[in-house]
């Protein structure tokens, strides 16, 4: 069975020289995202139609509110890049419609999020 | 690694968060006012206006957010496939308004008779008058009665569409349990554009599986009024792999395209004139938007409702916001999955607009898993933005499951759309398992 953390274990050495690699090379935004009000709740809201956030309620897709940035950061560019991770089904159809610093900005969101799906009162956005 | 040239994240992330602030994204109502931040009507509880009404209230709790929805629980036309292949109970897709009322929002049982775009008011059946600020209509689709000739409404009792979740569904799943083995089930397919693209392929699935666990002398008939389908290779390889020969597809250019039903008779007639009897007949008739978009005077003479892409605002009455599948929103599909993004899409820009402020950067995806056997799962993807005024899928995102998928890879995607299913009803109604 494809396990999230275990595959983050693996790959997390390899990962962390793509991840620079790739974050300098990229051009900062997607098309007219780039033009709008910038709201990252706004981009990172269809992630919550398949990622629960509360742990309790975790099934087959893994909960990613509250994981650590670098985690997220880390594995959403392997998603990205052309040699996804083994066992991947729909993460790197879905990461290639994100800029690298929308990766970035998404995987900081995540991080923050409790087991409600919202950056609890109090917590630096 | 935090070094990015002409736009760091840290600018990026101070002015996404000052903009989440101004927006009111917190859950706790500023102390300075406790007044009335605007008036917002939905209309309709399913995976749009459910999400709109939602995430107005939470973006800014002082929006008054009012839901008008007849039903007293909203049953979801997906997952009612895996209903009809005996997996799921029906009442598993049923979801009640708790959350909504929890948050604040005011639930009105009732039905949207009219709205008046210039006057800012709606009409309910009920005989209420609701006055708006920003009203947003999910109204879902409504059927072109007898566009195909012979099949209205009362042809649906005998020839159910179940192509609305409710009593269309149970009676199509009725009629397949007292169906006897080796009768043949003949689905009417229609022309783009139409609710839930391989919502029609995945039906024949299970309908297919039922058959092979239960009647494996049965057949089943496609007859189709197109020539291709969404995500035709993998359900033709998932088709002959698991039920054989017990399928046979008919593309409109090979007399696929029926003209006319006789549902009486449970039978129809194909443009060439050939008559193809069913022992159950399925007709998914041709679609427009839900009525109210019409009172309201949205949709064009498509039928459907052509929007603003940054704000899903009609472009033909201001203030009016319409979302989910009474949209022209191609290249994203009439989905639940995108009527949710564009709920939430939507929700931001009102919240936005009522606070004098400029729409954030539209941001949609989707992901549309389909069951072709219990452990076989197969998914399309897309992710969408705006550019030059128009909505587009992000260039190389997106596509369909690899056709040379591994057996693990096809069961992993099985169980992830149980997993999708129980995630967007806990963010849309706050249930699921």
């Amino acid at each position: 069975m494809f396990s999230f953390h275990a595959l983050l274990k693996n790959n997390l050495v390899c990962l962390a020289g793509l991840a620079s690699a790739a974050l300098m090379a990229a051009a900062p935004w997607h098309g007219a995202r780039a033009q709008g009000v910038l709201d990252v709740s706004l981009l990172a809201g269809t992630c919550l139609n398949c990622h629960v956030s509360d742990p309790k309620l975790a099934t087959s897709i893994p909960v990613i509110a509250g994981k650590p940035e670098a985690v997220l950061k880390a594995q959403l560019l392997a998603y990205k890049s052309d040699q996804a991770p083994a066992g991947t089904t729909i993460m790197n159809r879905l990461a290639k419609g994100y800029s690298d610093d929308e990766i970035a900005a998404l995987a900081a969101y995540f991080s923050k999020l409790d087991a409600k799906g919202i950056v609890p009162a109090g917590v630096k956005k | 690694m935090n070094t990015v040239p002409k736009f760091s994240r840290r600018r990026w992330l101070a002015t996404a968060g000052q903009a989440a602030l101004a927006a009111g994204w917190t859950i706790s109502a500023p102390v300075f006012s406790q007044q009335s931040a605007g008036r917002v009507v939905v209309i309709g509880g399913g995976f749009g206006g459910a999400t709109a009404a939602k995430y107005i209230k939470q973006r800014n709790p002082l929006i008054d957010v009012t839901l008008v929805e007849p039903a007293q629980k909203f049953y979801t036309c997906p997952f009612t496939n895996l209903y009809l292949g005996g997996l799921r109970t029906f009442e598993a897709q049923g979801h009640s308004f708790d959350e909504l009322r929890s948050m604040g929002v005011k639930v009105l049982q009732d039905f949207a008779q009219s709205a008046d775009g210039a006057a800012k008011t709606l009409k309910l059946a009920g005989g209420q008058t609701l006055a708006y600020d920003k009203l947003v209509l999910s109204p879902g689709i409504d059927f072109l009665w007898n566009k195909l000739e012979g099949y209205d409404e009362a042809a649906s009792l005998l020839a159910p569409h179940a192509w609305k979740a409710g009593a269309q569904t149970t009676l199509l799943k009725k009629q397949l349990d007292a169906m006897p083995d080796g009768g043949t089930f003949v689905m009417v397919a229609p022309a783009n554009p139409y609710r839930c693209p391989p919502g029609p392929y995945e039906r024949i699935s299970m309908v297919a599986h039922y058959f092979k666990t239960q009647k494996p002398k049965s057949k089943i008939l496609v007859l189709d009024a197109k020539d291709a389908f969404s995500k035709q290779g993998l359900f033709l390889d998932g088709w002959k792999r698991f039920y054989g020969d017990m399928i046979e597809w008919v593309p409109a250019n090979k007399d696929g395209n029926v003209i006319r039903v006789d549902a009486k008779n449970l039978s129809v007639e194909t443009d060439f004139g050939k008559i193809h009897k069913a022992a159950v007949l399925n007709v998914i008739p041709p679609q427009k938007a839900g009525l109210i978009a019409e009172r309201a005077g949205v949709s064009n003479k498509s039928g459907w409702v052509p929007v603003k892409p940054d704000t899903f605002e009609s472009t033909q009455v201001k203030d009016i916001y319409v979302v989910g599948d009474a949209t022209i929103a191609a290249p994203m599909p009439k989905s639940g999955f995108c009527a949710n993004a564009q709920g939430k899409v939507a929700a931001a820009a009102i919240v936005n607009a009522l606070a004098g402020k400029p729409a954030a950067a539209a941001s949609w995806s989707n992901t549309c898993y389909s069951l072709v056997a219990p452990d076989y799962g197969i998914s399309v993807a897309g992710v969408y933005q705006v550019a030059d005024g128009k909505i587009v899928e992000v260039k190389g995102s997106g596509g369909v499951s690899p056709r040379e998928a591994s057996d693990t890879v096809r069961k992993l995607e099985a169980l992830h759309g149980v997993a999708w299913y129980n995630a967007i009803a806990r963010d849309t109604w706050g249930s699921g398992a």
